[in-house]
Formats: C-alpha cells, structure tokens, sequence
C-alpha cells in the first residue's frame, strides 16, 4: 500500500468523522435556527479541503513539453555552443566549457530541466554514472574520430599457477602495429605484429600464485611507442583434480602422462588392461555411479572405452553430472574410433592413416628463459634453451569437428588436435594425438604440459571457487558494479551496500588505482585491478562509444513513453487552496451567516 | 826493485783506469736496464736484475783488468818510452839468465825507468763514449721516471650520490673514486668510474678514494655478507682497494653504524671467457686423400675476448692398419699462430711422409689453445678432423658380404648425375650432330640401366648381368668429355663407405641386401626401378628430354627411400625373467601383474620467494626467510646479487614503493614455474545449468 492510498484513506475517514460531526451536532443542538444551505455548504467544504491537502502532499502530474539539453562530457569543445533555446550544461569530467552549467551528473541536470526529451551529448560520451539516467530519452550523439590505439584487450580471469596463459587484443589505426607482453620482472616474453584487422594474441607464463602485473606495450610499425598498460593477473589455482585414467593397454602415453599429471598435482588412478583378464596398475576400480562420483576427470584410450562395455552409459551419466572425460586413441584411426567418437557427437574428418604434428619451433633463447622459471638440482633452467631440435610426434591424420566441438588444441600449422563439448553439465573431450610422450622424451615437456594442461581444465569436473569480481577494465573514479554479493562483503574493508533494486550488486567507485581485494561474506576474497584514469585511453573510449551506441539503440523502444511522460506538478498552489479553504471553513463555522437570531435563552 | 814490485807499481794505475772506465761505461745500461725494469715489473725483478747485471759487470771488469799483464806492460813501455829503447822486457827477465850486455841495458834501464810515471802508462778514458753512453742513459732514466703512469694519473673525485640527507656530527660521504686497473693480460687501460656501480674483468685491482664531510673517524667498506675492508686515511681522503675476485655488493659506511643505513652499490666481475675454437679448412670432419696428395694444411680459428696465446699443440692421431691389425700413434707437435691475438688462424702444415701416413689410415687432428689468462691460461680443445686414406685394396671377402653392406645413399648421386648430364646434353643439342647426340644420349641411358641394376639387386633378383659401378665410365664418355663423374674410385665396396653407418655400428640381421628391406621400403624401391626403367629406354631412344620427367620421379623415390631407410642396430635387449616352467602351460595367472609402485611427484621449493611476491603486493615485508632462502638458492638464480641488493633497499626504506616493485621484478625471476596446477571452470548457475541440462539430455 503506498503513501497515497494511505493518505487518502486516511483524509476519506477524516471526511466521515467530519461529517458525522456535523451532523451529531446539528442533532443535538436542536433547532438553532440554521439554515438547510448552511448545513450543506460545510458539509461540502469537508472533502474539498481533504482533496486540497491530498494534491497539496501529492501534487497531480503535469505533462511535459519537449526540450533539448546539451551535455558536454569529457572531450567536448571549450567553446561547445548549445542549440537555439536549449540549456548547457558540463559534467565534470568536461573540460571548461564556457557558458555552461557545471552539475555533478546528469540525473542532477535532468532535474533541473525536467522538461527535457532530447539529450545532445558533446565529447566522448556519458560515463557509466549517467548511464542510467539518459535511459529512455532520445539521444543525439556522435561519436568523436577514435583514437589510434588499443581497442579491445582479452585476458583470462585466472590463470593456473604455472600456466601458460594468451592475451587477446585488437588495435586500431596503427597498421603494422607491434605488440610487446612484458612481464613483470620487465623482459619481452612475447611480441607479435597485428593482423590485418588490428588483432593480436600473445602468450605468457604464471608462477606461484598471487597477483602479477603485467605490461603490454603497443608500438607503431617504426617502433616508436604508443601507449603501455599495465596487464593485471589473478593466478590461482583450484583443488587437484582426482583423475582415473583407463588403458586398454600399457603404453607410453599413458606412463607419461601418468607421470605428467602426478607432477602436475592430480590426484591420479591407472587401470590398465594386459589381457587375458589380466589388469595392471592401481587398484581397480569399478565403473559405476557411486565410483566415477569420486572422480573428476576420466582419460580412456579407445580399447578401454570398448572395453567398458555397458559400463560406458554411467560414464555418461557421470558425465552429465558434471564428470569430465577424454577420449584418445591407442593408434592410428578406425572404424570403431570413429563409431565411438560419433556416438559422442564428434566426426572425424580424414583418413585411417597418421599425420606428423607440426610442432611449433623452439622459442628464442631470451624468450624461453622468461618463459621458464628457475632451474633446480635436478633440471637445470638452461637444460633445453636454444636447442632448436624438434621431436617426431603423430596424430591421427584427421581432424575432429561436430556441431557443437570446440576446437581445443591446435599444432603450429594450425590444426586442431582436440575439440570438446558439452554433454549436460560436464564436457567430453577427444584427442588426436597419438606419442605425445615424445615431447617428454626430447626436451619440450613444457609442450607436452601446456597441451595435457589445457585439455583436461577444459573438461575437468567443475569446482565451486573465488569469482571474479566483475569483468572488464575499470578505471580510477568511475563507478563499477560488483554483483553476486550478499550483505557484509567489502572492498579493502569497506563495506559494500548492496543495491536493493537488484538484490546481490553494489557500486563502488575506487579511488586509487591499483590492485583491490573484495572480501565476500564466505570468506573467498577476489583481488581486482583498476586502472590510473590515464590508462588504455583508446580502449576507454572504444568502450564508451560502444556504451552510448547500446544507449541509442533503446531510446528508439521508449520514445512513446517519452512522450507520454509527466512530471510532478508544484505543490504550493493546492496548499494555498488548502489553507484558504480551512481558513473558509474555520470561518464559515464560527460565522453568524446563514443562522436565524440565537435564541435568547 | 823486484820484477813483481816493478810490475805492480807500473800497471796499478792503469788497471785501475780500465777498471773505472769498464764501470762508467757499464753503469748506464745497468741503470737503465734496471730503471725499465722496475717500472714494467716491479722493485724485486729490478732488484734481481741490478744484481745479475752487476755480477756481470764486475766480472768484466776483472777480465778487462786482466788484459793489463806484464807483456802488456812491456809492450807498452817499449811503445811509449823511446829511452827504454825496446828493451823493457829485460826489466822482468830473470837477471841470472841474462848475458852480460843484457845486463848493461837492464841497469842503464832501471836509471831511465825511474825518469817516467807509471800514471802516464795507463790508457785513455773512452771520453766519448763515456759521455754518449751516460747521456742516453740519464735521458732514457728520466724518461722512464717521468713518463705518466696509469696509477699514478691524479684522483679526480665525484660527488657522491647515496641519498642520504645531512646530520649534523654525522659523517657522510660526499665524494668518491673508484679506480678499476685491470689485469695487465687483458690489455685494458686503466679507468675511473665517478659511480662505485662497475662493471670489470675478474682479477681487477679495485681502488676506492673517499671524502667525507664532516671527517669520518673509522670509514668502512661493508661488502654484503663478507669481510669488511679497511680503508686507510690519505690526507682528507680515505683509501680503499681490494681485488676482484667475485661479484659483490658493498656499501660505504661513514659512521660505523650511526648514520643511516647507505644503498648497496654492486661491482660485477667478468669471467675470462675460454677461447672459442673453429674449424675454417676442411668444411667437413671427415675428410678423404685426394690422389697426388702429400700434405695437408687444416685451419683452425680461435677467437678469445683478450687474447690467445701465439702458439698452440696440435694433437695427431694415427691410426694405420686395417682389420685388427691397427696401431694407434699419438703426437703432439706446437704450432704458431697467424694474426690478431684475439683472432689467431693455426694452419699447420702436416707432411704425410713425416708423419708417416700412409693409405689405409686415419689421422686424426686436434687442436689444443690456450688464452693468455694470468693465473693460470684457459685451455680448449679443438674439433677434431678425420682425414682419411682409403686402403689401396678394399677389404673384401664372401664371408663379410652379410657384414658390409653397401648401404643405399651412395648411389642417390648419380641418379641426380644422370639427370644434370641429361640436362646438359639437352642444352647442348644444338652444337652437337645427331649421331654425337644419340650416342651421349645412349651412354646416359647405360648409365641409367647400371644404375637401375644395382638398385634391382635391392629387390632381389632382377639384376641384369655383373652389377658394376654406375659412376664406373661407360661407352661414350671418359676423362675430360665435359661431364666428370668425380674422380674415380677404387673398388665398388668402398664407394660408400662414409655412410656405412650399419657396417661400423651394428650388423644387419639378415643375409642379402634384399631382406633387409622392410616392405615400405622395398615398394617404393620398385617404382624407383620402374621410373628408372622409363627413363632408360628414353634415353636409349636418344630422348632425353622425354627421359628426365622419369628420372626426377625416380630421385624422388629414392630420396623417400634414403628417408624410409631404418638401420637396425643390436640391442641390448631386455632382460626378461627366466620362465618358470613349473608354471608354464598352467593357465595360472596370479601374481605375473606384480607391484605397481606409486609415483611421487616433484617437489616444487620456491616457497619463500613465492610468499614474498604475495606478501609484497599486500604490503607485507617478510624478507628474513626470502633472505635466507636466496642465499642457499643463490646456485639456481639467475642473479642472485641482485636479488640480495633489491631485498637489502626494501628493507632499508621500507616506505620506498619503487624498491619494492624492484624487489618483486627479481622475484619473478627467482621463482620457480609450477609444474601444473589447474584454474577449472566455476559450476554453471541455475539458468546456466538448466540450459546445460537442456541441450544434454538431463532436465
């Protein structure tokens, strides 16, 4: 029940109370010699002054007649004129605009001219504050002639302790633009030249877990800088997986990859198969429901999967719940591989024969010392930089697609080795690879790694962790939201209000830059990064325009809304009326009119 | 008077005039000697040198002063004094064995003897050379003292700069010298650094100067965890010097621990590195005796960063005999280099006859450098190079027709030969007349048909008549008819014999070099014959145009087939367990799946450097662990001094946001990349599992 309803049901029973009052007394005083009009003209005025006070406390709406503000935002003219009859005014990231109203935001503005329909924005574009509040008006803007620079920046939220991570970006009006990745001790670990759009991927490597910074630089094509950000980095990892791994025979691939995942931190299970019923490696473990439940990931070579016989639907089973599962072949393809991996929703392409994987040549001295960390008694740092030897390993010669595969691993001509998809909550992976231990053997374990790493994080069983914070970059004194909060979560121990509007958000404007943490209240805590308001400014504005093109887009929805918009009228006339009413009613009730002689008794 | 008395009252001053002017004149190359001496090498050699060379001098002045005998003495007299009248000698003669003449002179001689000096006897001063000599040696003396010295070129001081803001009544440094002489064998100059950060080869003399304001009472250089080293007053300047014999990181301390704690600075000594040695001539290891040949003259480069030494060993090897039969000889001999100390070419020239080479023997050369590194010089062996002498008669037998075996890529050449002489031919079809032209076609084509004999006899069977060599000169064409073969080698078996890798290394398993084909191999093989069987009748038909599509099908062949070649070498086997026959045949399966050890994995140890590079970003300090724990690891970082100095300055202002974003770049480096760890997706929330589950197959 709002205000009104209750205010007016209150003011109607003040009207009956009123009323019956009147009429008591006119009863009980007898006849005093009033006239009927006079009965009549107060019990009128009851409700007029109960009306006057309810439109003095809610005065009616008026409609709004159509009116154009200009806006200057950061980036606009000094000397930006506002069209004939419309207001000016500056927000505060505008420069000095002359003749123009500063206001704090534009929501202020917009009450100031309440009239106003049509929004002509100057400058780059309206920060993330003022968003909101140009919803649902029209909104004349174009965009400022983009500067040359970093448009768009990809980065993983997390990155595993030791991973190998690839940033992502895109450049604009800088052909032939290079990009350096730099990390934090300040070496060049990757650099590349843009493509032909503007895009760009590099690769780089985590250590121990924290937070790391690091640099991204963007060069013209004559090497001269352009502009140089900081690239922040959450590494963390998650609880080692428990992995099973199924063998219809021993093998290489599977002692060293054994090996590979032990080192690795998985918790890891052999059931290898010699034959003749006889089994070799861990204890056993039956396939069912209760048994892959303790497993996060499954890795079965082709025989085991025959092998699994009618075991392999709770395998799917599990793996709708969430389980992972990876598929390799013990050799060259066949038909039963390929049934197999149909049935999976996987095709592969190519013939039964097998294909040399192109093997990415090895990194620069330089390069690969920044890629690795330091050595230990047993594997010296410098064992295997500048040895440009490269190891023979096989594929099958074919690629693996389906409707929903995603590609997973791809070799340095660009071929994928393995794809993934979904099946219910958890993934199916299959790998084409068939002596990736080679890797090991020959000094690229740092291959062998990176490609088994990927494939099983793609696949492995989902955990419940840290989130990020919010996604995107943010800068110093620009309002970001964080959502998926509950009461009590803080930011470098302030505490957080959350939005009541959406339930689990929160705005919070950073007044440094650099890294925060956000404390949730189950005690995770996600370190984030805001950015100097100087940084990435291209990208800053690339995502500004982008912003304000959304904006544009929904003002054409709401324009009958617009039109039909209203706006409170001013109170102070009906309280006037009120006051001048009651005055009358006080008055007419005291007064003598409309009464015959007081009698004299 | 006695003769003796006489002889030694008239030759004592001459004596000693020589002994005087043998002195002066000696003394100034004695001088000079000396004074060159010392300022090259030092007191104590000019000290040695002073005494061997006045042994030396005194010796000759003895053996000069001897000269002055009595026969002298008379030749003299009879020279010089006319009244003597060449009778001098009887003054020393024995008087009883003089005649009575004899005596007559001898007495008139004592009365005029005593009308001369003996003084007017003695010789001249060699003035001349006396003052020639002296003044070239005082010249050159004082040249050698006064010519400039590096150490002794003046101090020249730099204001410091440490950063330390003035207290009063404490010491701080304001100016500073660090003087870097090098090793006199790298051959760099001497330097002044204004900074006390420097950069020197190992073994440098460091010499620091200070000043500092107001007076320091008891300065110290404080090398991070080592020795202090003293330093010692000079006027208002403090001395310091120490020798270079590791890096390290140092600090001036002025007021012994009172002040505030000054910034390390750092001196980084470079390794010596060893000399680098190439082979220029031959291009190849492994070289063959070209006919004719009498010598050899490899050519070896050696590069060093100061300098290598001007001669080298070269160590020969020879191996001469064949079979069992073969005996090892080992020499080495010096060689002198040619060129720049820094880049020295060797190229000894070694005679087969004085070496004794002959064919049928390897020698094997290497070479051994040094540098001219001071303590003790730096030695690096050298490739070594095989030059070969095929023995004159290959060895050959049935017997060991199942051991060497001609391996394939011997023969990969003349195929590509066949095809460059049949492009040659086709350039030049239009000098030839037609019959030169359809026989040089013709002998290609024979060539061809060798050819593809010998690689028939692959496939077993097949081979048309004797295989002989396809390089082997054929019908058509011979010595110097434009398309040379190469030079002709001695026997078939030997042709070859560098890849006979299998002969060398291992043994085929089989009996003819037929069986020893896998499949693969042998299917390409046969379209190789088949392409050469195209390409042979072409060229017989005086086509060779039509013939080389054929050829270059069959090159490629066979290079798949060089490439599909494997050797099988004997292992060593596996050494199985040996079979139970109590349980053999039994079916009986328990226990032959034995244990299965469980793996462990690495450990991963950065632990401190890693909780320093998370604690740093929080704003904690916990640099007493990293500390320790760099200093045990200091093997495995790849620059542990600055490490050590980036720790040291954090902890030093521990307010400084800069040396704390220095310290945690070095972390980066020193930290170890863990081996696997995993970042695994977050669980899909309702919506997202509900649209998983949709397209699952689960609701």
């Amino acid at each position: 029940m709002s205000a009104q309803v209750i205010t007016a049901l209150l003011l109607g029973a003040a009207v009956l109370v009123g009323w019956a009052r009147l009429l008591l007394w006119q009863r009980t005083a007898g006849d005093l010699g009033a006239r009927p009009w006079r009965l009549v003209a107060l019990l009128l005025l009851q409700p007029v002054v109960a009306l006057l006070l309810y439109f003095a406390l809610f005065p009616p709406a008026l409609p709004v007649a159509g009116g154009t503000l200009t806006v200057a935002t950061q980036g606009s003219a000094r000397f930006a004129s506002a069209g004939k009859g419309a207001h000016l005014v500056a927000l505060p990231e505008a420069p000095d605009v002359a003749r123009a109203e500063a206001l704090p935001d534009l929501a202020t503005a917009l009450r100031r001219y309440p009239d106003t329909r049509r929004l002509v924005i100057l400058g780059q574009g309206l920060v993330a504050r003022d968003r909101d509040a140009a919803r649902g008006r029209a909104i004349d803007y174009t965009s400022p002639p983009s500067r040359p620079g970093l448009i768009a920046l990809a980065k993983p939220d997390r990155v595993a302790p030791g991973g190998t991570f690839a940033i992502g970006g895109q450049v604009a009006g800088l052909p032939k633009a290079q990009v350096e990745l730099l990390d934090p001790a300040g070496r060049v670990t990757d650099a590349a030249a843009v493509d032909g759009d503007g895009r760009f991927s590099l690769t780089g490597t985590a250590r121990a877990a924290g937070t790391a910074e690091f640099t991204l630089r963007l060069r013209r094509a004559d090497g001269g800088l352009v502009e140089q950000a900081v690239l922040p980095l959450r590494i963390e990892g998650d609880a080692a997986p428990r992995l099973l791994i199924l063998a219809g025979a021993p093998g290489p691939e599977v002692k060293y990859l054994r090996r590979w995942a032990t080192d690795a931190g998985y918790a890891v299970t052999v059931n290898m198969s010699a034959g003749g019923g006889i089994a070799l490696g861990d204890a056993p473990v039956a396939i069912n429901a209760a048994s892959l439940r303790r497993y996060d990931l499954l890795v079965a070579d082709d025989r085991a999967w025959t092998g699994l016989g009618g075991a392999r639907g709770a395998v799917l089973d599990a793996v709708r719940g969430g389980m992972g599962l990876l598929l390799r072949g013990s050799g060259p393809a066949d038909g039963a591989l390929r049934g197999q991996w149909r049935a999976l929703g996987f095709d592969l392409s190519g013939g039964n024969g097998v294909a040399p994987i192109a093997l990415p040549a090895s990194l620069a001295a330089d390069r690969a010392r920044t890629r690795a960390g330091i050595g230990s008694a047993d594997i010296p740092a410098d064992l295997n930089i500048g040895d440009d030897l490269l190891p023979e390993a096989t594929r099958m010669d074919g690629v693996p697609t389906g409707r929903d595969a995603v590609p997973l691993v791809q070799d340095a001509a660009g071929t994928p080795l393995a794809a993934w998809r979904a099946l219910g909550a958890g993934r199916v992976a299959v790998w084409t690879g068939l002596d990736s231990f080679g890797l090991v053997l020959s000094g690229r374990g740092d291959l062998y790694g990176d490609w088994w790493s990927r494939m099983m994080a793609a696949v492995v069983r989902p955990i419940a962790g840290s989130m990020p914070a919010f996604s995107g970059p943010a800068w110093v004194s620009e309002r970001i939201s964080l959502c998926g909060l509950k009461p009590g979560a803080r930011v470098d121990d302030a505490p957080l209000a959350i939005d009541p509007a959406t339930g689990d958000c929160a705005a919070w404007w950073p007044d440094r830059a650099g890294w925060h943490q956000l404390r949730r209240t189950d005690g995770s805590s996600a370190a984030f990064y805001i950015y100097p308001a100087n940084a990435l400014p291209a990208l800053r504005t690339a995502q500004m325009r982008q912003a304000m093109t959304l904006l544009q887009g929904t003002d054409q929805k709401t324009d009958f809304a617009t039109a039909a918009r209203a706006f409170p009228g001013p109170s102070w006339p009906w309280l006037l009326g009120w006051l001048i009413a009651s005055a009358l009613l006080w008055w007419f009730e005291r007064s003598r009119i409309g009464r015959m002689a007081i009698p004299q008794t | 008077m006695s003769a003796d008395a006489l002889l030694s009252t008239w030759l004592r001053p001459s004596r000693q005039r020589v002994r005087l002017d043998t002195l002066l004149l000696g003394l100034p190359g004695l001088l000079l000697a000396t004074t060159l001496v010392w300022r090259l090498a030092g007191l104590v050699p000019a000290a040695i040198l002073l005494l061997l060379c006045s042994a030396l001098l005194s010796g000759l002045i003895v053996r000069r002063a001897r000269r002055f005998d009595q026969a002298w003495l008379v030749r003299r007299l009879d020279a010089r004094r006319a009244d003597l009248e060449d009778s001098s000698a009887l003054l020393f003669a024995d008087p009883q064995a003089l005649g009575p003449l004899q005596r007559l002179q001898r007495s008139r001689l004592d009365q005029r003897l005593g009308q001369g000096m003996p003084e007017e006897l003695a010789p001249d001063w060699s003035r001349r050379m006396i003052i020639a000599l002296w003044a070239v040696a005082l010249l050159g003396i004082a040249t050698l003292l006064l010519w400039p010295r590096g150490s002794d070129k003046p101090v020249v001081l730099a204001p410091a700069a440490e950063g330390i803001a003035a207290k009063p009544g404490i010491p701080r440094l304001v100016a500073q010298n660090l003087r870097i002489i090098p090793p006199a064998y790298t051959g760099l100059s001497l330097r002044d650094e204004a900074k006390l950060d420097a950069r020197a080869p190992l073994g440098t003399r460091l010499e620091w100067t200070f000043r500092f304001d107001p007076q320091a009472n008891a300065p110290a250089l404080l090398p991070l965890g080592g020795a202090g080293v003293a330093l010692r007053r000079d006027g208002e300047h403090w001395i310091a010097s120490r020798t270079l014999d590791a890096s390290f990181l140092y600090r001036v301390d002025p007021a012994s621990g009172r002040g505030p704690l000054p910034p390390l600075h750092r001196i980084d000594g470079v390794v010596d590195a060893p000399p680098q040695v190439k082979l220029i001539a031959p291009a190849a290891s492994l070289n063959m005796v070209a006919p004719g040949q009498r010598s050899w003259t490899p050519v070896f480069a050696a590069t060093d960063d100061y300098g290598v030494a001007a001669t080298a060993r070269l160590r020969i090897t020879l191996a001469i005999g064949e079979g069992e039969n073969i005996r090892f000889t080992e020499r080495e001999i010096a060689v002198s280099g040619t060129g720049a100390a820094r880049d020295r070419r060797f190229a000894p020239r070694l005679d087969f006859g004085a070496l004794g080479f002959s064919a049928g023997g390897d020698m094997v050369v290497q070479i051994i450098v040094r540098d001219n590194r001071v303590p003790a010089p730096q030695e690096v062996r050298g490739p070594s190079v095989i030059l070969r002498w095929p023995a004159v008669k290959a060895p050959e037998s049935g017997g060991l027709q199942g051991m060497v075996n001609t391996t394939l890529p011997a023969y990969f050449r003349s195929q590509r030969q066949i095809i460059i002489d049949a492009e040659a031919l086709l350039k030049r079809k239009r000098n030839l007349s037609t019959d030169k032209y359809l026989s040089q076609s013709n002998g290609i084509g024979n060539d061809q048909k060798i050819l593809r004999g010998r690689y028939s006899q692959f496939l077993g069977g097949e081979s048309e008549g004797e295989p002989s060599l396809p390089t082997a000169d054929a019908d058509g064409h011979g010595e110097g008819d434009g398309h040379d073969h190469g030079p002709p080698v001695a026997t078939p078996n030997v042709f070859g014999e560098k890849e006979d890798v299998l002969a060398e290394f291992g043994h085929p398993h089989d009996e003819s070099p037929a069986s020893s084909l896998d499949p693969e191999t042998r299917a390409i093989l046969k379209q190789a014959v088949d392409e050469m069987w195209q390409s042979e009748m072409q060229l017989k038909q005086g086509r060779p145009d039509l013939a080389l599509p054929f050829a270059y099908k069959a090159l490629r062949f066979i290079k798949e087939v060089q490439q599909a070649t494997r050797i099988f070498l004997s292992r060593v086997g596996p050494e199985l367990p040996p079979i139970d026959p109590a349980r053999r045949m039994t079916g009986k399966r328990e226990g032959i799946a034995g244990n299965f050890e469980p793996l462990v994995a690495v450990e991963g140890d950065d632990g401190p450097a890693a909780a320093a590079w998370r604690g740093l970003a929080q704003g904690q300090m916990p640099l007493d662990a990293l500390e320790g724990w760099a200093r045990a690891n200091a093997a495995r970082l790849p620059d542990p001094l600055a490490l050590s100095g980036a720790i040291d300055a954090a902890r030093r202002d521990p307010g400084c946001a800069s040396c704390r974003d220095k310290l945690r770049a070095q972390l980066w480096m020193a930290m170890e990349r863990p081996q696997g760890g995993v970042a695994r997706r977050r669980p899909a929330d309702a919506a997202g599992a509900r649209y998983l589950g949709a397209i699952g197959g689960r609701p």
